[in-house]
């Protein structure tokens, strides 16, 4: 199946959470895990839309990026993460349904542990193009090399920065106190 | 041949987190190609907040960015909400929804004045100023603060509205449909500032889906992407906000400079619309879920969790995740992701074949605020000769162009 | 010396003020902007906001200075003609004030180059700001004797 480019702008044809979730334990079955969480607002306190929580191992990753492009083309927010130890957990954000209509909207977050032995990911850059900034600052903050992103040059941190220091890292790959300053 | 240039712009830019460097390659007039760097203002926010507890945090995602400081503070709030289950009461959603929409109501006219002031149209950017004042003078009547309000806190807001504020802002309302809707006419009336904003700077329908783009930016090239309609959160799920597209309204999107403006301005009534609602809607009742900070911290301390909150703030949809950890009152892990973190992926894409008097009007048209460019380095590459290019002197080029489109509409 | 009122009436010169965001959150940049517009209008007092430091007779600074920004801000002041005068506009710029323990900043703003008036607030009102740039008018003034007596000397 090829990636779609646009999005489904129909209502009729957006799924529920559910439906959503049910194709995803049928491709992965135990490999993948899924939490659905309501969002509620309002004076009646009525479910506004839902947020699916995923956590996947590597492998199968792009796996999982394609069977959610099956929907909708998968709307791209951020990637997010932490230093656990052994492993730096990512996190991508991604949207389904964002233009199909009032509450149809299902976030979904993807949790990826990352082995600190072979910090590799492979990139979205040729699925979605949108991913790049959230890459390249993966890449600087935490060490995570992304395999198929063309451009790996800095984005945040300054021209003449000392690449060994990952600031996000809380190993000793991480700033050391003197890298870190008080101002008052 | 037409010669090649290079010309960097920036880095003295100002963007909230995101000030961006640019450089074009140019032959002749036309921009052919362009490479984005941002990062000098990144100041290591995330990394700051790992020694601070929740509340400590509100007051550093308030100082993200100082136009949408209140949509992060929501939206950190609503994270940490999120990760540790707290609920908000009814009335406190509407306040934050209250203060939202009128944040949005002074970006909005902000973007409108500066967008007008780029192409030399000072009387419409001093118009749009004045305007703007009077939602300021109610959000200082409502927090004390012009700038960074401090109104909201973790499972609430800390002020109240009172009747004398919800007279103020009744009057707000009124000023700005009687006195709005002139200033918009000048503008879109106008054939000069139409011909400087029309086709200008276009992404299209595929390209903005592709490229992430957030916010009055993908709306401009016809996608109803907002979150407020997609996914109400808060007290927006009993609003019914629709998404604002340009082809509702003109029949076509073009997704250039003019759309993005009209798109900002019929925002500006939808916003006041809201604010009529919420007014109208304002349930009674608490607008804490626990007055006691000690005990809210207390609770926080034992909270474990991740936790996630997309808003949408006047720039496009922006994106908090907060991770607790239990037995640490300090927020473990943080990643904001600002609206122009994305909408600077599509800025190449906009600069295509345009023209380097266009560029300051391009880079300003996703918003990312006024006072863009320091200086810029021209690099002749055929004989490596340099000019600089001042901000005032490219300010000027495009101005001129507007001149000149003048003059050829009265000849 | 004279009182900044008395002697605002009898201004010598407009003052020509530029801006450098070295790092703050935009929110003393659209205060800055809300000086020039109608309601504040620095321009009745003889001020105006130019876009070269080339041109300036005092730079506001705002911001706690990031990395990227140190040797760029640096430039720009001396890009200035003597005399002049810096504003730090904002507690951040003074102090950091919220922004501490971070691996990316260098400032605050004296570190890097001298500053002479400073305008607390998170974000100051536009008043303060006016306030600030008209207090750098005495330490320039002062500084155009200095300058004036240094060519009577030569000569």
């Amino acid at each position: 199946m090829s990636f779609p480019k646009k999005p489904v702008d129909n209502v009729r044809s957006a799924k529920t959470p559910e439906e959503v979730l049910s194709r995803i334990r049928e491709v992965f079955g135990d490999a993948v895990s899924a939490e659905l969480r309501e969002r509620k607002g309002g004076k009646e306190d009525r479910v506004g839309f839902y947020d699916a929580w995923l956590s996947v191992p590597k492998e199968e990753f792009l796996n999982l990026v394609d069977t959610l492009a099956e929907f909708d083309f998968p709307q791209f927010h951020v990637i997010s993460g932490n230093d656990d130890g052994d492993v730096v957990t990512l996190y991508y954000h991604f949207t389904l349904f964002q233009v199909a209509g009032r509450g149809k909207r299902i976030g979904v977050n993807v949790s990826v542990p990352v082995d600190k032995k072979d910090l590799v990911m492979p990139s979205l850059f040729s699925r979605i193009p949108g991913v790049e900034y959230s890459e390249r600052e993966t890449r600087e903050m935490f060490g995570v090399d992304f395999d198929g992103l063309p451009n790996k040059a800095l984005v945040f941190l300054p021209e003449n920065w000392n690449e060994s220091i990952k600031p996000w890292r809380r190993d000793e790959a991480g700033p050391s106190a003197g890298d870190v300053r008080e101002l008052s | 041949m037409e010669k090649k240039y290079k010309v960097p712009i920036g880095p003295v830019h100002v963007g909230l987190k995101e000030p961006i460097t640019a450089w074009l390659d140019l032959e002749g007039e036309k921009i052919v190609g362009a490479t984005v760097r941002p990062g000098a203002i990144h100041r290591g926010i995330e990394f700051m907040a790992r020694d601070r507890n929740p509340i400590q945090v509100i007051y550093l995602s308030e100082r993200i960015c100082g136009i949408c400081s209140f949509a992060h503070v929501v939206c950190f709030l609503r994270a940490v909400e999120d990760a540790a289950s707290i609920p908000v009461p009814p009335r406190a959603q509407y306040i934050r929804a209250l203060v939202l929409e009128l944040e949005r109501l002074h970006s909005h006219m902000l973007w409108a004045g500066v967008a007008c002031y780029t192409i030399g149209f000072d009387s419409a950017f001093h118009l749009g100023m004045v305007l703007r004042e009077r939602v300021m003078d109610v959000l200082e009547v409502l927090s004390g603060n012009r700038v960074n309000y401090g109104v909201a806190t973790v499972g609430g807001v800390r002020w109240d509205v009172t009747a004398e504020l919800s007279k103020t802002v009744k009057d707000m309302v009124k000023y700005y449909k009687r006195e709005f809707s002139p200033f918009y006419d000048v503008v879109t009336a106008d054939p000069i500032a139409k011909a400087r904003l029309r086709d200008v700077g276009v992404l299209t329908y595929e390209e903005a889906i592709a490229h992430s783009a957030v916010g009055p930016t993908v709306r401009a090239s016809g996608v109803r992407a907002d979150l407020r309609e997609s996914s109400p959160y808060e007290a927006y799920v009993d609003f019914g906000v629709k998404a604002v597209v340009p082809q509702d309204y003109y029949g076509k999107a073009y997704g250039d400079v003019f759309d993005r403006f009209l798109v900002r301005v019929h925002e500006v009534y939808q916003s006041l619309d809201i604010i009529e609602k919420v007014m109208e809607g304002l349930p009674e009742g608490d607008i804490m879920w626990e007055k006691n900070l000690n005990k809210v911290l207390a609770y926080l301390k034992k909270a474990e969790g991740t936790g996630m909150s997309s808003i949408e703030a006047p720039r496009g949809d922006d994106t908090h995740v907060v991770h607790l950890d239990g037995g640490d009152e300090n927020v473990t892990w943080w990643k904001v992701r600002a609206p122009t973190y994305s909408n600077a992926v599509s800025w190449p894409l906009m600069f295509k074949d345009n023209e380097l008097a266009d560029a300051p009007l391009i880079i300003n048209s996703i918003d990312p605020c006024i006072s863009c460019m320091e200086r810029m380095l021209v690099t002749d590459a055929s004989s490596g000769d340099q000019k600089v290019v001042t901000r005032t002197e490219l300010l000027e080029k495009c101005r001129e162009k507007t001149r000149r489109l003048m003059q050829n509409d009265r000849n | 010396m004279m009182k900044l009122e008395k002697y605002l009436e009898i201004l010598p010169k407009s003052l020509w003020v530029t801006t450098c965001n070295s790092g703050s959150c935009n929110g003393c940049d659209i205060e800055i902007v809300a000086t020039i517009s109608p309601r504040y209008d620095i321009e009745r007092l003889g001020m105006k906001l130019v876009g070269t430091p080339r041109h300036a007779d005092v730079l506001i600074v705002t911001g706690p200075v990031t990395k990227y920004m140190t040797n760029r801000l640096r430039r720009i002041y001396n890009q200035m003609p003597d005399p002049k005068a810096v504003v730090a506009v904002g507690n951040c710029g003074a102090s950091g004030d919220v922004f501490y323990k971070s691996y990316n900043l260098d400032g605050p703003i004296d570190r890097i180059i001298p500053v002479d008036v400073y305008v607390h607030g998170c974000p100051p009102r536009p008043e303060a700001i006016i306030e600030g740039v008209a207090k750098a008018v005495l330490k320039l003034e002062r500084l155009r004797e200095d300058l004036k007596k240094a060519g009577e000397q030569q000569s």
